[in-house]
């Protein structure tokens, strides 16, 4: 696949979130009697803010979206029979905050054009396996 | 285990089938355990009473096909053309999949913690669809 076509995907999948987040089903909450005949609503697990798309499955693999407080989205692929993802997740986080962010040489909103970054994330995956 | 909407949409992307199930009110009636199943109606043009307040049932519709239609083109190209995507999760619901050789869609919403539906969207296909959809003027 072409870069054009990752971006194209990157497009989509950023819709699909956004969407996703949309159409969650809403269930009407029996409003007190004081009040007039607005219906209110709860999400389906009152407490947890509705959130976009968070893991995909597919006969062959598995999509973990993680989004950051600021917004940025971390999409991870792998085997749908693999385990403690949000381990990694959590830690390729961390390497993004350490390498990344804290790279003074890297434009905020660039592709990550980050040696340090390929190399522990490399080296800390390969140390997993 | 909640199911809160099924959808089907044929192959002309129209949306051929869609049911809802929303618990009702407790302050209308006194059985709140009991879910309540609300079939959209169309042709009396009555707003829907539950569910969202600002968009229709037929809105929500579009919205789940293109979301399905997107992934499913999304998943092809990332995992192959025989490759299907099955279900995804969102903090507050799962959405599950299944799409027939003739390119029927099948989509259910239920809660975070149910297990795969994939087999039992299959077996509405099966035992249900083609049984009264697909063969019910059929001459048998």
């Amino acid at each position: 696949m072409s870069t054009n076509d990752y971006l194209v995907l990157a497009g989509t999948f950023h819709g699909v979130h956004a969407i996703t987040r949309t159409i969650t089903p809403r269930i009407p909450v029996p409003s007190p009697p004081s009040s007039t005949s607005t219906t209110s609503y709860a999400f389906p697990n009152p407490g947890i803010p509705a959130t976009g798309l968070e893991y995909l499955e597919t006969e062959k693999f598995r999509l973990t979206c993680f989004q950051t407080l600021t917004g940025t989205k971390f999409l991870l692929f792998t085997d749908p029979l693999t385990t403690n993802i949000d381990v990694v997740m959590r830690k390729v986080y961390e390497l993004y905050a350490d390498y990344v962010m804290k790279n003074p040489f890297y434009q905020l909103e660039m592709p990550v054009r980050c040696e340090a970054f390929d190399r522990h994330l490399g080296g800390w995956l390969r140390g997993r396996t | 285990m909640v199911v809160y909407s099924f959808y089907i949409f044929d192959r002309h992307a129209e949306c051929i089938y869609k049911r809802r199930w929303l618990p009702r009110p407790t302050s209308i009636s006194g059985k709140a355990s009991r879910p309540t199943s609300e079939i959209p109606s169309s042709s009396n043009g009555v707003p829907p009473v539950f569910g969202q307040s600002d968009r229709t049932t037929d809105d929500d519709a579009k919205l789940i096909f293109g979301t399905v239609f997107s992934l499913r083109n999304m998943v092809r190209k990332l995992g192959g053309e025989d490759d299907s995507f099955v279900s995804y999760n969102t903090s507050q619901y799962k959405l599950h999949y299944y799409e027939t050789p003739t390119n029927i869609k099948f989509v259910m919403l239920t809660d975070v913690k149910s297990p795969s539906m994939r087999v039992a969207l299959q077996q509405i296909y099966i035992n249900l669809f083609v049984e009264y959809g697909v063969l019910d003027s059929y001459p048998r």
